[in-house]
């Protein structure tokens, strides 16, 4: 974009001629950043108006005045460079990027802005910075990379969901998803694969992107409205570039890994825990019931002699569940892009395969994607633009994605009792496994099958009419089309399909998403100092789901696995639902002399999932900046490079809810006896509107000595009013929430953003780039003046002056605060486990009134820190992210902690060596029991109140990238362009003090696949 | 080629103001629901809102699982085998664990169904078109029933019953909150904090509504209210009550009624077997196999590992978490049988058994378990043809005996009490008994246990006549639950004692 910009500009400076004695000079300028020609470069000598601007292969021919001796060679966004003539005639000039630029183009609500001028709190992050990452989707490459966006992956599966909140969750019910908008149409970013997890933003390649834009402040995002709440992140695609027509190959393959296997007790050692337990618990006979817990009890065993008995258990073999079903997965990536023009028009496409397995098998994530971006000046007042994106993506189905499901392997495979033996000695699978884990989880995910198939088109159409100089004409048709086909197979030789013979599922989801956007642009200069432009526009969005599954059983063998082929249909169901949303806005931009910035913005949306009476609503904004580098007293200074400080106030709307969340309905349920019921299912609320929040932002853009050192400071108060809340319905009232607009919830914080160039010195280059972020999230009020009401998870309360906690999914209510009785250990004496109650005392019996506040699952602090080091074509990134201060549960450490005394389940080696065993033992964990589900007589059970809280801190080294790009005389001789060779590592090191799998997940925590580790090699030509 | 270019911006722009010209522009209607303004003014609305209220007694929070297993579990009616790891807190008597589990599903589920019950009697009161009177009282019968049953498997579940109230508590008088006006508008929703009514309150109301049933109901399929079944649970309410009176002519009237048969011998035996047990007078109705509640939770993989009564033995079946206790074992003369043949093979064994036919109903199960082979119930065996689902009968007619036995024991009709136990005796096999004074009573509450044995009475006739639950034979010397201890009761839902100020929690949590 920026390479055209300055194109016709040069090309007015080259019609200069000089009729001296002259020498002709020829050259070649191209770019350190992807080895590619810079067409468009101007290339002057200096002090004079002699000059040219190279071609389409970023050519140059010059005649050169006698006695001068410097070429001058500058193009946008690149360092300036003047190269000596002396005796040669002949030269290739490699640009380096002016990283430190502030002119670089930031992409803004429906236009684009300088840097410079921008005065809201928006963070950008460019395309090369995630490039080949192995990651399915943008999102979660997006960890660490700006202030006040946090990012966290739901789990380890390819192409899984991710989590993300720009500046704290400021809803509880109504969702805290950004609003994306992909080359101009909006996305709808909920999942709604119920097989697995169908990330809806993996449709496309991370590296098609070209940028990313992530609008932080509501005065940004205002123009937005009705769904910019949560922020907004615009994405850009890589778009057709004038020029010979180039072509790029990229290629990568690696492995991913786990990063942690849990250290789980042994076979002799899970029976000796469990024999104490059974002595502890003043049983009689304690190797006999150990033995008979785990299955393997001789029925002979009344004449054997306890001696015998401990022989046994301390004989019985050690297999490691873990490793057989967790392992390392492959990957690779293969991409094709080609760009080309003319001046008139220019062309983008690109084809890619992506496939990663993941640590669990059979899971995996096979995505193909194709990419048509065209654009065509008809005429010198009509442009025309298409971008086309089709993926499609297949994912082999977990068992489930998470939860303690006995055939799920990830909840299983570190459960299941460590001497049960996963084959016997014939090689077949062994089906009798002793422990609540009563079956093999290998066989089962061995035998059952299912797989996802996800294919989106997201599209759009672009004409912009240039009615006067100064006033354009845009439109836009886009369309987001999306199908999801699932379908699972129970096998009947698994124990779950052997009750009803095998069931075979079938879901389908079709979405479309219509947007429409129309806008006239203005721009004038007054007195060249008043600098003036408007927008005007019109938006209409329209979104209609609709599915239908269905199952049956009772199948003639497992080989007949599709669902024509079920005795009997079990189930079948369908559904529909839609919205629409319109609106018009505005926004008028005022500078003086780029000195003084104004932006005013107003929307007027309106949405059909509120109440009759409130459908509308009206979202304002205004911020202004003051460039003060402008001013005379540091337009001079070398220290201050640039200096901005800025202010914002903006509004905007959230209703992220269910398309009929206003409405007092019956629904077909409850059939009874062959007939067909039907149930209320929801309390009408024609009042329900709009949640608003409304952001004040103040913020400092700064530069020092030429810019090596950059970056910005913003302080932000986030107030998010006329909550859309599930206000609780008492279940003696018949419902259990209605949705209302009452509560306050605020985010207050500081966001703090750095870039400098530590080492420029000998083609040796250092940067760092670090940012911070910390947020207060606080609810302010809820209603008819209560205190709390339940969060959404249990044990967890929404309490006034409490931070929320972060809702796992869109349409989860936000868990709240933990609120819970405080754990104080055992007791030394007894190995009882304690609490505190109300007054401060000790007791085993903590009740409601004894609970209290322990933080939420949201980190209130966050960031990350990248370095890059750069020498001769060499590259080095280390990328590290972190987080602190987020509590949460743990489901699957949860079942570890009981430590085998509900359960017959496997239990963790640092918890059981922790478990109290004589008097006067300081310790955590009670002593083992084999009793009343292993809980003390009257007593609350062991994981109960803030027992099972823990830490989810962690650094994170997510990205460890090395490069080599191939000089350019070594790649032109093969033909080439550019050639670059990497190897990348993702979350190669983690530093965290967590027990259980990894602190990065969400949800319950339950049998969900851990994050993973990868590495990759790969290639990247252009030619 | 301009001219195309003119032609589609244009189209483009004239389909802009298109739209914005489109009045109701954000008008979209659901499809799969509609207004609950107005939903019941037609016959067939009612009728399919009547059936959802039925349909919400299959919830395992009813007589799904929670009514009959939770109810035998929290007894001294069996023991937990761990299999899936089910039952055993509530059979521990943990605190916390007792009809408040899953998730409180139990008084959300009544809770909701007696909402949508006061609706449709609502609803009724209003008048519905193009309904005759004959339906209106039938309807109005249904619901009243209907919710009768609710509020009576509430309140005796979560207070005290009026023969046995424990009143040394400060916070937990009462029964339960009594709503009788259907909630559909916000403001209701909002603003209603119902209190606990009294017991007696609470006991007067469902004695209305059985009443107003019996006047307007008549026979009717089982899986339906009918006169009958409406007379069979008066009977039972009025036991609660100590209404003895009352409870031996219902028993009486039951008897009479249409509605189930009562059995004897082998015919008792097969009753069990059938997909509709002939002595029901009123049972909760699972037809296809997508209402079962599955392999974790439905009733026949609560009591047996074996899939059914059809398939082999070694065939898995359910998670058997829940089995007789030796009591229970020894009233059938119940122990493992080797049948013979290869000993891991699962057919090749039963039980041993003594005269009562009852024993019948026990058999050993399979060995895929944890837990191993066990003597287990087969009442319940996914009988309906489909796995994990079982009718369940709610009011079964050989009870009308037993009620009206111990009615008459307390009226002091010891001789009709011992002659009518004595009878009932007979039709399971068992030689009468020559007992007197409060010998009699016990004997009947031992016929019971028998009688009713994982079918969720047990908990309740302790209960009234304020007994322990004692479990030390068999759970160690800590498992005694004294009448005066707080887990007798559960705790209400931590959110609406939370939510409803005038909702006082049951003593101790």
């Amino acid at each position: 974009m920026r390479k055209v910009l300055l194109l016709g500009l040069v090309l007015l400076m080259a019609a200069a001629t000089a009729f001296a004695q002259e020498r002709r000079v020829t050259g070649t300028v191209t770019s350190a950043e992807d080895g590619y020609p810079i067409p468009g470069a101007s290339v002057v000598v200096r002090g004079t108006t002699v000059g040219t601007a190279t071609d389409l292969d970023g050519n140059f021919s010059l005649s050169v005045p006698q006695g001068n001796n410097v070429l001058v060679v500058s193009f946008i966004g690149n360092v300036s460079q003047e190269v000596t003539i002396g005796n040669r005639t002949n030269f290739e000039i490699v640009m380096q990027p002016d990283i430190t630029s502030l002119s670089e183009v930031i992409v803004t609500g429906y236009g684009t802005q300088q840097k410079r001028e921008v005065t809201g709190a928006v963070s950008s992050v460019k395309g090369e910075l995630i490039e080949n990452l192995p990651m399915q989707s943008f999102d979660r490459a997006l960890q660490g990379r700006a202030s006040g966006v946090q990012v966290r992956s739901a789990n380890g599966l390819p192409g899984g969901a991710v989590n993300i909140r720009i500046r704290g969750v400021g809803s509880i019910n109504a969702g805290n998803e950004p609003l994306y908008i992909v080359d101009g149409v909006q996305m709808n970013s909920q999942d709604n694969a119920s097989m697995t997890q169908a990330n809806p933003l993996a449709f496309l390649n991370p590296n098609d992107i070209e940028s990313m834009e992530i609008l932080k402040d509501a005065a940004s995002a205002a123009i937005y409205g009705s769904q910019a709440a949560n922020g907004v992140v615009i994405i850009t695609t890589k778009k057709g570039k004038q020029g010979k027509a180039r072509f790029e190959f990229n290629a990568f393959t690696g492995v991913t890994q786990p990063m942690k296997y849990l250290d789980v007790l042994n076979g002799p050692e899970w029976y000796e825990m469990r024999r104490d337990a059974f002595i502890n618990s003043g049983n009689a006979s304690p190797e006999a019931n150990a033995l008979n817990g785990m299955g393997i009890l001789p029925t002979n065993w009344q004449s054997l002699s306890r001696e015998d008995l401990e022989a046994l258990g301390q004989g019985v073999g050690s297999y490691d569940w873990q490793r057989e079903l967790m392992g390392q997965g492959r990957l690779q990536n293969y991409e094709l892009s080609a760009t080309g023009g003319d001046k008139q028009t220019q062309f983008f496409v690109s084809g890619s395969y992506n496939y990663q397995e993941s640590t669990f098998q059979p899971v995996d994530f096979e995505r193909g994607t194709f990419r048509a971006s065209l654009k065509h000046q008809a005429n010198e007042r009509l442009s025309i633009e298409t971008n086309v994106n089709l993926a499609t993506v297949s994912q082999t189905n977990p068992f489930s994605v998470d939860g303690s499901f006995l055939g799920n392997p990830a909840f299983s495979a570190s459960m299941i009792l460590p001497h049960n033996a996963i084959r016997n000695e014939d090689g077949s699978y062994n089906t009798s496994i002793g422990g609540v884990l009563g079956q093999n989880v290998a066989l089962v995910n061995d035998y059952n099958s299912g797989l996802t198939r996800t294919n989106t088109l997201v599209g759009n159409v672009v004409a912009s009419y240039k009615v006067s100089d100064n006033v354009t004409w845009r439109s836009l048709a886009g369309i987001n089309y999306r199908t999801i086909q699932g379908e699972r197979f129970t096998d009947p030789r698994t124990p779950d399909g052997a009750g009803v013979q095998g069931r075979a599922s079938q879901m389908t989801d079709f979405r479309t998403n219509f947007i429409t956007t129309h806008t006239l642009n203005w721009n004038k200069t007054y007195a060249n100092v008043h600098n003036v432009s408007a927008i005007g526009g019109f938006e209409f969005v329209n979104e209609s789901r609709e599915g239908f599954s269905g199952a049956g059983i009772g199948f003639p063998t497992f080989q007949f696995r599709t669902i024509q082929s079920a005795a009997t249909p079990e189930s079948i169901t369908g559904f529909w639902t839609g919205y629409r949303r319109v609106g018009g806005f505005g926004s008028v931009n005022y500078d003086y002399n780029k000195k003084y910035l104004l932006t005013l913005t107003a929307r007027y949306d309106g949405s059909s999932r509120f109440g009759a009476n409130r459908q509308y609503g009206l979202f304002p904004s205004i911020r202004g900046g003051w460039y003060l580098k402008e001013e005379n007293f540091l337009r001079e200074s070398s220290t201050v490079s640039d200096l901005k400080i800025r202010a914002s106030w903006g509004r905007t709307g959230n209703d992220q809810i269910g398309n009929f969340d206003a409405r007092g309905l019956y629904q077909g349920a409850g059939n009874y006896s062959g007939s067909a019921g039907i149930r209320p299912s929801s309390l009408g609320n024609l009042n329900l509107g709009w949640e608003t929040n409304e952001t004040i932002n103040l913020g400092i853009d700064y530069g020092f000595f030429n810019n090596r050192v950059n970056g910005s400071v913003d302080l932000f108060d986030r107030r998010t009013k006329d909550l859309l809340l599930n206000q609780p319905i008492l279940w003696t009232n018949g419902f259990n929430a209605i949705a209302n607009n009452v509560g306050e919830l605020r985010n207050r914080g500081i966001e703090f953003e750095i870039s400098t160039v530590n080492v420029d010195r000998g083609g040796f280059r250092w940067n760092t780039s670090f940012n911070f972020t910390y947020i207060k999230n606080e609810i302010v009020s809820l209603f008819d003046g209560l205190e709390f009401i339940q969060g959404g998870t249990a044990g967890t309360q929404l309490a006034v002056g409490q931070p929320v906690g972060n809702p796992a999914f869109p349409g989860s209510q936000a868990p709240g605060a933990h609120f819970v009785a405080e754990y104080v250990g055992v007791n030394p004496a007894t190995g009882r486990p304690m609490w505190l109650d109300a007054e401060g005392n000790r007791t085993y019996l903590p009740i409601a009134a004894d609970r209290r506040y322990f933080g939420s699952n949201l980190a209130p602090y966050y960031g990350g820190l990248n370095n890059t080091f750069s020498f001769k074509g060499f590259e080095l990134t280390a990328f590290f992210t972190y987080e602190y201060g987020a509590v949460v549960t743990d489901g699957q450490y949860g079942f570890l902690r009981e430590n085998g005394t509900r359960l017959g389940l496997n239990a963790l080696r640092e918890v059981n060596d922790r478990s109290w065993r004589e008097p006067g033992q300081m310790t955590d964990i009670p002593r083992n029991l084999a009793l009343n589900g292993g809980n003390e007589v009257r007593s609350q059970g062991r994981n109960f109140g803030s027992a099972s809280l823990l830490n989810a801190d962690f650094v994170r080294l997510a990205q460890l990238m090395v490069a080599y790009n191939l000089p350019t005389q070594t790649v032109r001789r093969l033909g080439l362009n550019r050639a670059r060779v990497y190897a990348q590592g993702v979350n190669l090191w983690t530093y965290a003090d967590y027990p259980g799998y990894d602190p990065e997940f969400v949800g319950a925590g339950t049998g969900q696949l851990p994050m993973t580790r990868n590495f990759i090699m790969g290639v990247q030509l252009g030619f | 080629m301009k001219f195309i270019y003119r032609l589609a911006f244009a189209a483009m722009l004239g389909g802009s103001v298109m739209t914005t010209a489109c009045d109701g522009i954000l008008d979209v209607e659901p499809r799969q629901s509609i207004d609950a303004d107005g939903a019941l003014s037609s016959p067939e609305a009612v009728n399919a809102a009547l059936n959802s209220v039925y349909a919400r007694l299959r919830s395992i929070g009813n007589y799904g699982r929670n009514l009959m297993a939770v109810s035998d579990a929290l007894a001294d009616v069996g023991v937990t085998t761990g299999n899936s790891g089910r039952l055993i807190q509530e059979n521990n008597n943990q605190p916390n664990n007792h009809f408040n589990n899953e998730g409180n599903v139990f008084w959300q589920n009544s809770y909701y169904a007696i909402n949508e019950a006061n609706l449709i009697l609502d609803g009724i009161a209003q008048g519905v078109e193009g309904a005759s009177a004959t339906q209106i009282a039938a309807w109005e019968g249904e619901a009243k029933f209907l919710r009768a049953l609710y509020y009576f498997d509430l309140v005796k579940s979560y207070s005290y019953i009026p023969t046995a109230i424990y009143t040394a508590g400060l916070t937990d008088e009462g029964g339960i909150p009594m709503p009788l006006e259907g909630s559909i508008t916000s403001d209701i929703g909002m603003n209603r904090s119902s209190p606990r009514a009294t017991i007696d309150e609470v006991y007067s109301q469902i004695y209305n509504d059985l009443n107003d049933a019996i006047a307007s109901l008549g026979n009717g399929p089982v899986q339906y209210a009918s006169r009958g079944a409406a007379q069979g649970l008066l009977s039972r309410v009025a036991l609660y009550r100590g209404d003895w009176e009352l409870a031996a002519n219902q028993a009486t009237e039951a008897l009479g009624s249409s509605a189930g048969n009562v059995l004897s011998g082998q015919a008792y035996v097969d009753g069990w077997r059938a997909e509709s047990h002939p002595e029901a007078m009123f049972e909760v109705r699972y037809a296809i196999p997508g209402e079962s509640n599955g392999v974790n939770l439905s009733l026949s993989s609560s009591y047996t590992t074996l899939l059914n009564l059809d398939a082999s033995k070694n065939s898995q079946g359910g998670w058997g978490d829940f089995v007789p206790n030796q009591r229970v074992r020894d009233f059938f003369g119940l122990a493992p049988l080797h049948l013979g043949g290869d000993e891991s093979d699962n057919n090749n064994w039963d039980v041993t058994r003594n005269n009562d036919v009852r024993a019948f109903l026990y058999t050993t199960g399979s060995n895929i378990r944890g837990a191993g082979r066990q003597i287990e119930c087969i009442k319940f065996i996914s009988k309906t043809g489909f796995a994990y689902a079982d009718n369940v009968p709610v009011i079964r007619k050989s009870e009308m005996h037993l009620n009206r036995a111990e009615a008459n024991f307390h009226l002091g009709n010891t001789a009709e009490a011992l002659d009518e136990l004595n009878a009932f005796k007979g039709l399971r096999g068992l030689e009468p008994v020559q007992l007197t004074g409060e010998a009699i009573l016990d004997e009947i509450l031992i016929e019971r246990f028998k009688e009713f044995a994982f079918e969720g009475h047990r908990f309740y006739d302790l209960k009234r006549y304020s007994q322990a639950i004692d479990k030390t034979s068999y759970l160690g010397a800590n498992a005694l639950v004294p009448f005066d201890d707080f887990r007798i009761l559960p705790p209400f839902p931590q959110r609406e004692v939370d939510i409803n100020t005038n909702l006082n929690q049951n003593r101790g949590y």
